[in-house]
C-alpha cells in the first residue's frame, strides 16, 4: 500500500462507518440501514450491467426477485435451511439471464431495454398467477426461517445488518476486482465504442451476456438476504417501479462510479423512508428533484473521473 | 366464431386507441430519439381533465354535439400545452446530453404528472358519466357493439389518415420528416428545429388526449396510474412497428389491440400482459427493428 488513492480513503472511511452504524441506530434505522446495504448490492449489479457494460436492462427486480422467490419456496415449501438456498438464489438468476437475455442482447438500446421491461412484467404475471401453487399469488409466501449457523439462530436486527454488510463488502470487491480485470477493461471499450471494441477483437455479445449474469448473480444473493430479512416475500417488491429505480439509481448516481451508486441508493431509499411524513407529495417532489438533477448533471451526482482506464494508459493523456 | 368476430371488434377498438397513443411515442422518439415515458401519464391526465372540463362546463343534463366536440377541442388543447410544457422544462435542456440523462428525466416527469394528478383528483377511482355519448347499442350478425366502438374506430381512423397526409403530402411535414433524418443538416436548410420538435409535441399530445377522452368513455372507470399500462403497451405497439415509423405504430396499435383481445376471448384475461410481451420478444428475435423498421446502420 504504497499510494492510497482518494477513492481507497472514501471506501475505508465508507466501510467503517457503515460497520459502526449498528453501535448507534435504534431498531427503526438499523431496518432502513439493512434495507440500504441490501438495496446497494443490488445497485451495484445493475451498474455492471448498465454502468459498465452500456446494456440498457430495466428488468433488474427480476433477477433480485428471483433469488428472494427461491430462497423462499425453496425454505417455506421444500423446507431447505437457508444457507443452503442461497446457492440456487444465485445460480437460478444467472441460468436465467443467459437463457433469456442471450437470444436478445444483441437488440439495440431502446429496444433491450422495453424486452427487459417485458420480461420482468412476465415474471410478474408468474408470479400473481401462482404458477405451480409455488409462489402464493398476489399474497406471497410469509414464515421464511431465520438463518442457522452451527444450531445458532441469528434472529436480531443487528445479525441481519452484518449479513447484509459482509454482502456489500463482497459486492464492493468484486466491483473493485472488476475494474482491475480483462473482462471489466473489455467492458470499458464497449461502453465508450462498440464499433472500435468489436473491431480490436472484443465479443460485445460474450461480454454484455457476461455483465448480465455476474449482476443477474450479485441481484439473487441480495435478493435471497431481501427475503430473510422481511420473512416474507410478495410480488410488488419485484415489480417494474422497482426495476426502474434500480435504472434510476445508477444514472442518478453517476454510472460505473462506485460512490456515485452509493449517493444514487441513499438518495432513492433511504431519503424517501426519512421524508415519509410528507407522504402525499413525496413523489411528486422526487420526480422534480429526478429531472433537475439530470439538467444540472446529466452525468449523475458523482460521475466516474475518467472512467476506469487503467493507470498505464492515462499516461499522456489529459 | 361468435367470439372471434366479437373479440375482432373490440380488439380494433382498443386497437386503434393504443395506436393514436403510439403515435405520440414513435413521433417523439423519431425526431428526438428519446423515450417519453410521460407519454402515458399524459394520456391518464387527459381522461381527468377531459371529465372536468365536462362536468364543470357542459354537463347539462342532455348531451348535445356542441358539448362534446369542445370537450374534445379543450381537452386536446390543454393537453398539448401541457406536453409543450414539458418538452420546454424537461428535454430541451437536456438535448445536447448523454441520451440516458434524458430518458431519467421522463421518468421523473412522469412520476411528476402521476402525482400530480392524484393531489388534484385524488387516488380514488373516478368514473365518467354515461352520457356523454349515446349509449346505442348495434347487433349485426350476433356481434354487439356500442356507439362509442363506431366512434372510436372512425374518428381514430380519420385522425390516423389526417395525420399520414400531413406528415407526407405538407411542407410542415416534410420539415417533419428531414429533422427526423437529421437534424444538423435540416437545420442548415433552414428549418427551426425547435418549431418542428414543438409541433411533435403538439400533435402527439393531443392525440393521446384524444385516446385518453375514449379510453374514460369506453372503460368508464379512470384512476390516476392507469397511464402507466396504457402507455406501456401502447409503447409495446409503436415498438412492435418500429419505433420511430408512423405508419408502423398505426399497424402496431391495431395488431396488439387485436392480439390482445384474442388472448382475452381464447385465453385468460390474466395471462394478457405476459402474451403481449411474449409477442413483443418473439417479434424481436425475429425482426431486432420491428415489423416495418429499416435496417439501420449503427453510427460510428
Amino acid at each position: 500500500m504504497k499510494n492510497i488513492t482518494l477513492t481507497t480513503k472514501i471506501a475505508i472511511g465508507f466501510m467503517l462507518v457503515m460497520g459502526l452504524y449498528p453501535l448507534f441506530a435504534d431498531s427503526a434505522w438499523l431496518a432502513i440501514g439493512t434495507t440500504f446495504l441490501v438495496y446497494a448490492c443490488v445497485a451495484f449489479s445493475q451498474d455492471i450491467i448498465l454502468g459498465r457494460a452500456g446494456a440498457f436492462n430495466m428488468g433488474h427486480a427480476l433477477f433480485f426477485g428471483l433469488g428472494a422467490y427461491a430462497t423462499a419456496i425453496l425454505n417455506v415449501h421444500f423446507g431447505w435451511p437457508i444457507l443452503a438456498t442461497w446457492i440456487p438464489a444465485v445460480l437460478l438468476p444467472v441460468a436465467v439471464s443467459v437463457l433469456f437475455i442471450g437470444p436478445i442482447i444483441h437488440l439495440r438500446g431502446d429496444y433491450l431495454l422495453v424486452a427487459t421491461i417485458g420480461l420482468n412484467i412476465i415474471f410478474l404475471q408468474l408470479l400473481e398467477n401462482d404458477i405451480f401453487g409455488l409462489t402464493g399469488g398476489p399474497n406471497g409466501i410469509f414464515g421464511i426461517d431465520v438463518i442457522e449457523v452451527f444450531g445458532v439462530a441469528l434472529f436480531s436486527q443487528t445479525y441481519m445488518y452484518y449479513l447484509a454488510f459482509i454482502l456489500l463488502a463482497i459486492t464492493l470487491f468484486i466491483m473493485r476486482s472488476l475494474d482491475g480485470s480483462k473482462f471489466g477493461r473489455a467492458m470499458f471499450y464497449i461502453n465508450k465504442d462498440e464499433v472500435a471494441a468489436q473491431s480490436m477483437g472484443i465479443s460485445i455479445r460474450f461480454h454484455k451476456l457476461y455483465a448480465f449474469a455476474l449482476g443477474a448473480g450479485i441481484a439473487g444473493a441480495a435478493g435471497s438476504m431481501f427475503a430473510v430479512q422481511y420473512s416474507a416475500v410478495s410480488p410488488e417488491a419485484f415489480s417494474v417501479i422497482q426495476s426502474i429505480m434500480f435504472f434510476t439509481i445508477v444514472l442518478v448516481g453517476g454510472s460505473a462510479s462506485l460512490p456515485g451508486v452509493l449517493i444514487g441508493t441513499f438518495v432513492m431509499f433511504v431519503l424517501p423512508e426519512i421524508f415519509r411524513e410528507f407522504e402525499e407529495a413525496r413523489y411528486l417532489v422526487f420526480g422534480i428533484a429526478m429531472i433537475l438533477t439530470m439538467i444540472l448533471r446529466p452525468r449523475g451526482i458523482w460521475p466516474v473521473k475518467f472512467g476506469n482506464i487503467p493507470e498505464f494508459l492515462k499516461k499522456g493523456v489529459k | 366464431m361468435d367470439v372471434f368476430l366479437q373479440q375482432l371488434v373490440n380488439g380494433l377498438t382498443i386497437g386503434s386507441l393504443y395506436a393514436l397513443v403510439a403515435l405520440g411515442y414513435t413521433m417523439v422518439y423519431g425526431v428526438m430519439k428519446l423515450i417519453n415515458f410521460a407519454h402515458g401519464d399524459l394520456v391518464a391526465f387527459s381522461a381527468f381533465a377531459g371529465l372536468t372540463i365536462y362536468t364543470q362546463l357542459f354537463d347539462d343534463g342532455t348531451t348535445s354535439l356542441v358539448a362534446v366536440v369542445s370537450v374534445f377541442a379543450f381537452t386536446a388543447a390543454v393537453i398539448a400545452v401541457v406536453g409543450v410544457l414539458l418538452e420546454r422544462l424537461a428535454y430541451r435542456p437536456l438535448r445536447t446530453a448523454p441520451r440516458l440523462s434524458a430518458v431519467v428525466s421522463a421518468l421523473g416527469a412522469g412520476l411528476v404528472i402521476q402525482n400530480a394528478i392524484m393531489l388534484i383528483w385524488g387516488p380514488n377511482m373516478k368514473i365518467f358519466p354515461s352520457d356523454l355519448l349515446p349509449s346505442t347499442v348495434y347487433e349485426v350478425g350476433g356481434v354487439v357493439f356500442t356507439f362509442t366502438q363506431v366512434m372510436i374506430l372512425g374518428f381514430s381512423s380519420v385522425l390516423m389518415v389526417a395525420l399520414f397526409m400531413f406528415i407526407n403530402r405538407t411542407k410542415m411535414g416534410t420539415a417533419i420528416r428531414a429533422v427526423a433524418i437529421d437534424q444538423d443538416a435540416a437545420r442548415l436548410m433552414g428549418i427551426n428545429v425547435n418549431r418542428v420538435i414543438m409541433l411533435i409535441f403538439i400533435i402527439g399530445s393531443a392525440l393521446g388526449a384524444v385516446a385518453g377522452l375514449f379510453l374514460g368513455i369506453y372503460y368508464r372507470g379512470i384512476s390516476f396510474d392507469m397511464g402507466w399500462q396504457y402507455g406501456l403497451n401502447a409503447f409495446v405497439a409503436a415498438i412492435i412497428g418500429g419505433i420511430g415509423n408512423i405508419p408502423g405504430a398505426m399497424a402496431g396499435g391495431l395488431l396488439l389491440g387485436l392480439f390482445n383481445a384474442m388472448i382475452s376471448g381464447y385465453f385468460s384475461s390474466q395471462w394478457a400482459e405476459a402474451f403481449t410481451f411474449i409477442l413483443l420478444i418473439v417479434i424481436l428475435i425475429f425482426r431486432p427493428t420491428g415489423i416495418f423498421g429499416e435496417k439501420v446502420a449503427e453510427k460510428v
